[in-house]
């Protein structure tokens, strides 16, 4: 084995290229990773964040950004159904938005009872320790920028109506390019002129000792023109939408593909030139009696080391990028599993790349080891 | 009749098709006794190189059997033919054949690893072989830092590497001067002597004579001449 490593360690011109290969394929991949990973999080993190088993929506919404008012009557009716222990009410509609100084512009306000979930934000939670006021409006500090606030609290207006600004939360960024804010249930009906117990979403919490799938069954026969979803269920729904539907996913995963590909051609290159430039070496090794298994692994494990290099310092410049990516796309995110898992796509490359050459160096014929 | 230990029977060998056909051995048959140092001569393109490919288990003969440490090769797959080349057989090249990026050690320690993978203490071994041919302060040294005649020592310490009883050269003083080729004709003859290997040399070069236990002339791919030196 240490033919293979010598052998890369003397060209090291074309080792560097090989290395280089591969270290983009894997930034590549591990960027375009985190971005996919991020944008599918984003995707349903209020869904996530709230902490409701079943999710009531109108009729055919396709994700969170875009629900449309229910009836009034759909709490009730819900909230009749045995299993069902709790209703909580969401609403999220675009609103005008006034800054201190008099700019205007559209952002998506968020109103929720108090009880949705721990990690939802609203300023009414019973948890919420530091004391604001029940109406209070909230933002993530993504949106900073766009919201021009400069200090807190802060006399907003939203749809013309006055609201105060008092806390910055971190974490709930949307991709949307649209501020959101967050507030009471009861305040953005108010903002949003719904009428009283109007939502755009109904969220129930349930009695474990009934089966999910069975109240889900009588809400959905109960309620027939509305959607009944599991948390779970709606959130994949808004996650596949965002990806898939407007092909933002396809596009992220295209570079990504790219990435290997570009990989694998420059990985497949450099190694065959090397093996072709080796190859009486090859024969030397067989006619010494070396079997094929020995030469095929010579050629494989240069194809390894380059491999394990580039990926090395592929995640060494990724890591490094992702973070100073995030002042500019708040949503990317990287799960600490994905650039460990980008190593298999990275050497499985590296493989297919040297096929070719293991082949050649493979079919080399011992006996031309007489031949000049 | 017992198998020879190391020889062909009727051997021809043939090249190429119809017109550009070329009978690079017809009929040949040649014996090698154990612990002998046998050279084989002859004009250039009288069959030579062949004939040493045929022992090595690098060609199999058209017509006719090679045999080797008694025991008859043609017949084997290739990859039987690489099991007897890797237990008993080694060569000697005109050019060497060093492996370009490793050490003189590391040439010599990955000789014995092809032989066998699995046994231990390769660097000590070569480190023996290397300071038996007074290569001891070019250890380290790459192929392409040492002259011709330290290429050649290394290239048949690689060879000794794990003791095969067979050694096979093809022109192993062509590309050296006087000195170097005398020295490495004292090697090969010392290995028969003293270690019974039986090795073959095919070679123009007239210095290998007296040395050899036996001399070969092939002309047009059949023996012409076989004189033993007593
Ligand atoms: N692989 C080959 N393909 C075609 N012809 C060959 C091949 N090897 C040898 N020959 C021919 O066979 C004849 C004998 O070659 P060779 O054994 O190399 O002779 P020598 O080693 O005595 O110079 C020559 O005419 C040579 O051209
Ligand atoms: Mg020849």
């Amino acid at each position: 084995m240490k033919l293979a490593l010598q052998n890369i360690l003397h060209d090291r011109g074309r080792f560097s290229v090989t290395v280089l290969g591969v270290s983009f394929a894997v930034f590549l991949m591990v960027f375009q990773g985190s971005l996919l990973a991020g944008f599918l999080q984003a995707a349903s993190r209020l869904i996530d964040a709230s902490d409701t088993d079943i999710w009531i929506t109108a009729r055919g919404v396709q994700a969170f950004e875009f629900g449309t008012a229910l009836e009034s009557r759909v709490r009730e009716m819900a909230a009749g159904v045995p299993g069902v222990m709790q209703t909580s009410r969401v609403c999220m509609a675009f609103a005008v938005y006034r800054t201190p100084i008099g700019k205007q512009q559209v952002v998506a306000l968020v109103g929720a009872d108090p009880n949705v979930g721990k990690r939802f934000p609203v300023p009414d939670a019973p948890e919420s320790a530091e004391k604001m006021s029940p109406d209070a409006v909230l933002y993530d500090v993504s949106d900073r920028k766009q919201i021009e606030v400069a200090a807190l609290p802060a006399e907003v207006e939203i749809n013309r109506h006055r609201a105060s600004i008092e806390r910055e939360i971190q974490g709930y960024g949307a991709f949307l390019g649209v501020p959101f804010l967050f507030t009471s249930y009861r305040n953005a009906i108010r903002y949003l002129d719904f009428r009283s117990d109007q939502a755009v979403y109904i969220l129930l919490r349930t009695d474990r000792r009934y089966p999910l799938s069975q109240i889900q069954q009588s809400l959905k026969q109960k309620l027939p023109e509305v959607d009944v979803l599991t948390r779970d269920e709606f959130a994949h729904k808004s996650r596949m939408y965002w990806t898939i539907k407007t092909g933002a996913g396809g596009a992220i995963l295209t570079a990504a593909v790219l990435g290997f590909l570009i990989g694998l051609v420059v990985v497949s290159q450099t190694i065959y030139a090397n093996t072709m430039e080796n190859l009486e070496e090859y024969a030397t090794l067989k006619a010494l009696g070396a079997p094929q298994a020995f030469v095929a692994r010579i050629v494989l494990a240069q194809a390894l080391i380059c491999g394990a290099v580039g990926s090395v310092l592929g995640l060494l410049a990724v890591v490094p990028s992702i973070n100073y990516a995030k002042s500019l796309i708040p949503w990317i995110h990287a799960p600490w599993w994905l650039p460990a898992a980008m190593v298999v796509p990275s050497l499985a490359m590296c493989s297919l790349a040297s096929i070719v050459s293991v082949r050649s160096a493979l079919t080399v014929e011992p006996g031309r080891v007489f031949r000049a | 009749m017992p198998n020879l230990f190391l020889g062909v029977e009727g051997a021809s060998v043939t090249f190429g098709q119809q017109d550009a056909r070329v009978c690079a051995l017809r009929d040949v048959s040649l014996s090698f006794e154990k612990g002998t140092l046998s050279l084989v001569t002859g004009p250039s393109g009288s069959g030579k190189t062949t004939l040493l490919s045929m022992l090595g288990c690098l060609l199999s003969p058209d017509e006719g059997s090679v045999f080797v440490d008694g025991v008859a090769v043609n017949g084997l797959s290739e990859a039987e033919r690489t099991v007897i080349r890797q237990k008993k057989i080694s060569f000697v090249f005109q050019a060497f054949r060093l492996f370009h990026s490793l050490s003189a050690l590391d040439n010599v320690a990955l000789g014995f690893e092809i032989r066998d993978p699995a046994a231990p203490g390769r660097k000590e071994l070569a480190l023996d072989l290397l300071l038996q041919f007074g290569l001891g302060d070019k250890l380290q040294q790459e192929p392409n830092e040492l002259s011709p005649g330290e290429k050649q020592r290394v290239a048949i310490a690689r060879a000794l590497a794990g003791n095969p009883p067979i050694l096979l050269a093809d022109e192993p003083t062509a590309s050296l001067d006087a000195e170097a080729g005398r020295n490495i004709c004292q090697i090969l003859r010392r290995e028969v002597d003293e270690q019974g290997r039986t090795v073959v040399v095919v070679s123009h070069d007239p210095r290998w004579e007296k040395f050899a236990d036996r001399t070969i002339t092939l002309c047009d791919g059949r023996v012409e001449e076989e004189v033993a030196v007593l």
